[in-house]
């Protein structure tokens, strides 16, 4: 049996408290506002934060994205793609530029964006204290205290075993020089895209019942010491196998067949873009 | 045509998000505030913001002491309870509330603590005509160099309100309406300074 579902799935209700906890968000950047995190018909851990953000925010003119790990195509992208179509009938595209609300997991799209988009990210962990103070308490009593030794420590023991600091993504970041904050598992590649972004971010974690926002034109600084300096995923040399993009953030595959490290963009709407503009380079050649 | 609870309040709403985010920027509801036929002494975009954000579960306080017919009419409109300046979750300041009177509300109205800084109050203020002009300065997030707003705020209403936000996170944030249907918004964390003094 298929039921018919309110317009975006929740009750007005729901909207309404997810919509001041936004609210609030936008007001503290950086700083994780608690909210009544609801039951979805996806599990959690899965997107839900994101999926409430999106739903509570969404309109019938509002045009969607959902990327997951920069793939358009994949299964987590395309479940929540359908559930928002199917509750409001809303728009979707791949295009990042035609998109007005853009769900994404783990990734910040190629494209600039816009101040007209909205950016919503999933964030499994919010609390960029939680690996070093257990208790949720004293996790916001040290936001509260503006206390982040934990964090740097958490660097500086990186920094010790390893030589660097060995955050592979959610690297965290500085919010309007205040709050330390889990930019969630974006890749290091992506905590510059944040810093004075044209459009809104917001970050919903479902299962940790928390909403944090950064607004446009917000200084979003990653930490780093004087003497080992903030880098990001370098792949100097190496070039997309489908497309030839040098400057955007490239996955590494091994070839089945020969066994070698290839490499090829994340985003793959950008690199969709960057083949068919090749085609319809080579077409316009030809034909001349 | 009475207004879309649905859908009407999702477009005020992302007005209000737009114009949260990006202090100094006025958004129009005209459109929808034609629409409102509940003949409340407040502006249109006042009922608008209203109907947005409250409910049930949140408190509201309004200023003028002989509005007991317009409190009574947003309790049954909203669901949302009145309550006095230092509980409530939202204070309304209607257009012709006093200077005194809104800056004592500055004084006693919740504006978080350091560990809750969210349990601050959110104001919907009416002003006069709102616009881009003024000696009113933003800087901060949100806003990319800096901004200038011209609100019904006057300077030393300004000041109550840099005293109160003062100890960010803690803080209070103010969304403006006008006459003509628009909105303007104030969070904590701009900074507003005053180029000149009337």
């Amino acid at each position: 049996m298929k039921t018919n579902t309110h317009f975006a799935f929740f009750d007005e209700g729901s909207k309404k408290e997810i919509r001041r906890a936004i609210m609030k968000a936008v007001a503290i950047p950086g700083y994780q506002v608690p909210f009544a995190s609801r039951e979805m018909p996806i599990a959690r851990g899965w997107g839900t934060g994101g999926l409430q953000i999106t739903l509570s925010i969404i309109g019938k003119s509002d045009v969607l994205k959902v990327i997951d790990q920069g793939a358009d195509e994949s299964v987590n992208a395309v479940s929540i793609k359908k559930l928002v179509h199917e509750t409001t009938g809303v728009e979707l595209t791949e295009q990042t530029a035609e998109a007005s609300i853009i769900q994404s997991r783990h990734r910040i799209p190629e494209v600039p964006l816009t101040k007209d988009q909205i950016i919503v990210l999933q964030v499994p962990m919010p609390e960029p204290l939680r690996k070093v103070e257990a208790r949720e308490y004293m996790t916001k009593r040290m936001h509260s205290e503006d206390d982040y030794s934990g964090v740097w420590l958490m660097l500086f023991e990186q920094i010790m075993k390893y030589g660097k600091t060995a955050t592979s993504a959610d690297h965290p970041v500085y919010v309007n020089d205040r709050y330390v904050m889990a930019p969630s598992p974006i890749p290091r590649f992506d905590n510059g895209k944040m810093h004075q972004t044209d459009a809104l971010i917001l970050l919903g974690a479902g299962r940790e019942k928390k909403i944090y926002a950064v607004p446009p034109y917000t200084n979003v600084e990653s930490l780093a010491f004087e003497d080992y300096p903030f880098t990001v995923e370098s792949f100097e040399g190496q070039q997309c196998l489908l497309c030839g993009s040098t400057d955007v953030f490239l996955d590494e595959l091994i070839d089945k067949e020969s066994g070698k490290t290839i490499y090829q963009c994340n985003d793959t709407s950008y690199c969709m873009d960057q083949l068919n503009k090749k085609e319809e380079a080579e077409v316009q050649t030809s034909y001349a | 045509m009475a207004i879309d609870l649905v859908h009407d309040l999702q477009q005020v709403y992302r007005k209000v998000l737009h114009s949260m985010s990006r202090p100094g920027t006025i958004s129009s509801l005209s459109d929808l505030a034609e629409r409102v036929d509940m003949n409340l002494p407040c502006y249109d975009a006042t009922v608008l913001s209203a109907m947005t954000f409250l409910d049930a579960e949140v408190t509201f306080h309004i200023l003028s002491e002989d509005k007991k017919d317009l409190i009574e009419k947003i309790s049954e409109y909203t669901a949302a309870k009145f309550a006095p300046i230092n509980e409530a979750d939202f204070v309304i300041v209607l257009r012709e509330d006093s200077e005194m009177a809104i800056k004592s509300a500055i004084q006693k109205c919740k504006n978080g603590t350091l560990i809750d800084p969210q349990l601050s109050s959110t104001w919907i203020v009416e002003s006069t005509p709102l616009n881009n002009t003024g000696e009113c300065l933003l800087s901060g997030p949100g806003i990319q160099y800096t901004s200038q707003v011209n609100t019904s705020f006057n300077a030393s209403m300004w000041l109550e309100r840099n005293e109160r936000t003062k100890e960010y996170p803690l803080g209070l944030d103010l969304i403006f309406t006008d006459a003509n249907a628009q909105i303007v918004c104030i969070p904590r964390t701009t900074s507003v300074s005053m180029t000149e003094v009337r």
